[in-house]
């Protein structure tokens, strides 16, 4: 099999951009080229991750994000969800027709109505909108249930989010920028019982490149070249309902991505994970199911510190999504951010440890219907 | 270069007004008869590709989470791709790479749209900017005709021999509706109806325009290894390309179009094409406007420059002409948008195995298949032959 690697990345800050959608994306993609010190025209292929439910009022995304990804007369397509774009950026290299692979992901969660709104369009118009569902409500039902069944408590939740906006102060990209102690988590405003303001993700402004090479391609373009190592993706149930939401496929995802990245041990194998997170508890939870726990471990990982920073595998040491969340371009966010702790370039957030393995993880739908795992390596 | 890829089956719906179905069910309608006509079951599938329209037309945002169960992709990898208009090509290609890349043996691409629930020319305007285009975009027909318009001007057309031409384009895809018994537009009509017919967008009359229909299809994808073992019949996938031009329309020419010509070029060059007229044995192009037809044969080099007309007054692309198009009656007679261009594949796909039945050109081995999309945006071409 020919191997893949990341060899740049550029992002935006989460923040607020003032720039209009396409010069905001035209702008990072121009960063990253410039870093490749390649033209457009010699880029292989384009790929675009972006949605039209989360794309400024606009119809058929992939239609205006054409120009500012510089895909104009080239080969290229889009995927809705950008984890999903990365996949298919590294097929296309893969397949043996292209030697680089551009993949840009985009969204200006300001210019959007609030997250909430537009998830509620994931329910059918039939039996589940009508009951008020979104993607919060689905989670704070998944974080009652998954409280109740392993006694984790409401600190312990809650603790994801002091240790992931502490974080997010040395990230210079983040969105929220602030940082709060478990009181004020606790204390926020219950916006789903028993979901608090502080453990949802914002909603943000966001656009990430990655550029794919082929190994001779990489090797010429970069001296810290990251290979693409392995990917597992699986689909739940749509009706939340059908399923056990702290049973869901997260745990067939990541055993397709261990296997084909021959990581038998995750919980020693990985160094850093960047987990999508929007919802704090649930990073507790999908740690569970990505093995770096036992079953119900969850909230004894984040008491353990395990997971901070310094610990023995830091989780979301850029701030994850509660602390920026772009929300189709957070998958590649992850994968941006888990490629710059193993080249050593993530700057005041790079991890104390040595980073040869990372794992990147992206999710989107009710209490995680579909997730994707990514595994990147040294 | 690359691991040859395979179409070992196809399915689809019967398309219409298909108010007996939910959206999911007509899902599944395609996709059982995909896997039927493969011979292999949903344990066999390693991933799924699906597309369809935004969520505006579709009334439920995301659908491969609305479609997890009708397409099979409970505990499967997904990839939810979409390019507008040609979706139903780009979902085709994942199909494609995903196979080739070795990290899926089959792969399961599904592609629909029921619009008889939805509104398909308020979505389409909202695939114009919100600031200097969508004030006078009028749907889909608006954008159409002035690309037919300009091309007319462009090449000296004279409106009569255009209007006859885009005429005997109605007439002779309405004809081969009657032989597809997945059409939604089955009806004869005549030279004298289409030009008596009632204006939509100036010369643009009601039956130079597509309906807009409820289907689905669903196309699925072998390696070589498999191909070989499990399917009789495999139509191989021979060259593909896929180009975009400017968001804003005025910036691009339309009467050139180049997205539609250089997609065609990259396909043509992989698959070893240098004369489509006399190479090509059929061609299942994306026609939704009677008049667009006639630009995309230039484009795609089956005629010179602004002598389209002349070929179709001719009868090359007819039934029995020198390259039949659309003998599936096309877009023309079809078109459940998300599903549209994966049905040009599957209808290629048939032709070449020789199992399109009554719609049968006789001994085709290569053909082409071909989707538009955006605002005259995008093009996506795929070539498939009989032989590896």
């Amino acid at each position: 099999m020919r191997r893949v690697a990341i060899t740049h990345v550029a992002q935006s800050s989460g923040a607020e951009s003032r720039e209009s959608l396409m010069d905001f994306t035209y702008q990072i993609n121009r960063e990253i080229l410039d870093k490749a010190g390649l033209k457009r025209e010699d880029v292989g292929c384009i790929i675009a991750g972006s949605a039209d439910i989360f794309h400024s009022g606009l119809s058929c995304a992939n239609a205006f994000d054409w120009d500012g990804i510089g895909a104009f007369l080239k080969e290229g397509s889009r995927a809705e969800e950008s984890a999903m774009s990365f996949i298919y950026g590294c097929m296309r290299i893969l397949s043996g027709h292209y030697d680089t692979v551009l993949v840009t992901a985009l969204v200006k969660g300001s210019e959007n109505p609030d997250n909430d709104p537009i998830t509620s369009f994931y329910g059918d118009p039939f039996y589940l909108r009508p009951v008020g569902i979104n993607e919060s409500v689905v989670a704070a039902m998944q974080m009652r249930q998954y409280m109740e069944r392993y006694k984790v408590t409401e600190e312990q939740c809650a603790k994801v989010a002091v240790k992931n906006l502490a974080n997010a102060l040395f990230n210079p990209y983040a969105d929220r920028k602030r940082r709060v102690s478990l009181k004020d988590v606790m204390s926020s405003e219950r916006v789903y019982d028993p979901l608090k303001a502080l453990e949802c993700a914002p909603k943000s402004d966001g656009v990430v490149s990655v550029l794919l090479a082929s190994e001779s391609r990489a090797k010429k373009l970069t001296k810290k070249p990251v290979w693409f190592a392995g990917y597992g993706c699986s689909m739940d149930h749509f009706n939340p309902g059908d399923r056990d939401l702290l049973n869901g496929q997260l745990k067939t995802a990541a055993a397709a991505a261990y296997k084909m990245a021959g990581v038998r041990d995750p919980k020693k194998k990985i160094d850093v994970a960047e987990v999508c997170e929007p919802y704090a508890f649930q990073e507790l939870l999908w740690c569970e199911q990505l093995g770096f726990c036992g079953e119900g471990g969850g909230g004894k990982l984040i008491d353990s510190g395990a997971t901070q920073m310094d610990g023995a595998l830091p989780v979301n040491p850029s701030g994850g999504v509660l602390a920026t969340n772009p929300y189709p371009a957070r998958g590649l966010y992850r994968i941006a951010e888990a490629a710059l702790q193993i080249k050593g370039e993530a700057g005041e957030h790079q991890v104390g440890k040595k980073v040869k393995t990372a794992l990147a993880h992206s999710t989107h739908g009710f209490g995680g219907q579909c997730h994707s795992v990514v595994i990147l390596s040294a | 270069m690359g691991k040859a890829v395979a179409i070992i089956g196809t399915g689809q719906t019967k398309h219409g007004r298909r108010s007996d179905v939910c959206y999911p069910d007509l899902v599944k309608e395609a996709v059982s008869a995909a896997l039927m006509d493969a011979g292999i079951t949903l344990k066999d599938i390693d991933g799924v590709v699906l597309g369809t329209m935004p969520s505006m037309m579709e009334g439920v945002s995301s659908t491969h989470f609305y479609f997890a169960e009708a397409m099979g992709a409970v505990g499967k990898p997904v990839m939810k791709v979409e390019t507008c208009g040609s979706t139903g090509q780009s979902i085709g290609h994942c199909g494609f790479f995903w196979v080739a890349s070795g990290m899926a043996d089959i792969v399961l691409v599904v592609g629909s749209e029921k619009m008889s629930e939805g509104d398909g020319q308020a979505t389409m305007t909202t695939v114009f900017d919100p600031f200097f285009q969508r004030t006078f975009a009028a749907g889909a027909p608006g954008v159409f005709t002035m690309q037919s318009m300009e091309w007319m001007y462009r090449f000296k057309i004279p409106e009569e021999k255009g209007r006859e031409a885009a005429a005997m384009i109605s007439v002779s895809n309405h004809d081969n509706a009657m032989d597809n018994p997945y059409a939604h537009i089955r009806t004869r009509v005549t030279m004298d109806d289409v030009k008596n017919a009632r204006v939509i967008t100036y010369p643009v009359r009601l039956l130079d325009v597509c309906p807009a229909s409820d289907g689905a299809c669903a196309v699925v994808f072998a390696s070589e290894r498999t191909a070989k073992k499990i399917c009789k019949k495999p139509a191989w996938i021979k060259g593909l390309g896929f180009r975009g031009e400017e968001f804003f329309y005025g910036e691009s020419d339309k009467a050139i179009w180049m997205s539609a010509t250089e997609a065609a070029k990259e396909a043509y060059q992989q698959a070893g094409i240098r004369n489509p007229m006399k190479q090509l044995d059929v061609a299942e192009l994306y026609n939704p406007f009677t008049y667009q037809e006639m630009i995309f044969y230039e484009c795609f080099g089956f005629c010179p420059r602004g002598e389209a007309p002349d070929y179709v007054l001719k009868g090359a692309f007819k039934k029995g002409g020198q390259l039949p198009c659309c003998p599936s009656g096309g877009t023309l007679c079809t078109n459940p948008i998300g599903a549209t261009g994966l049905i040009r594949l599957a209808e290629a796909a048939l032709q070449v195995t020789g199992k399109a039945g009554a719609r049968q050109v006789e001994g085709a081995k290569l053909a082409l298949s071909h989707a538009m999309g955006g605002v005259d945006q995008f093009n996506a071409v795929t070539i498939l032959g009989s032989k590896l």
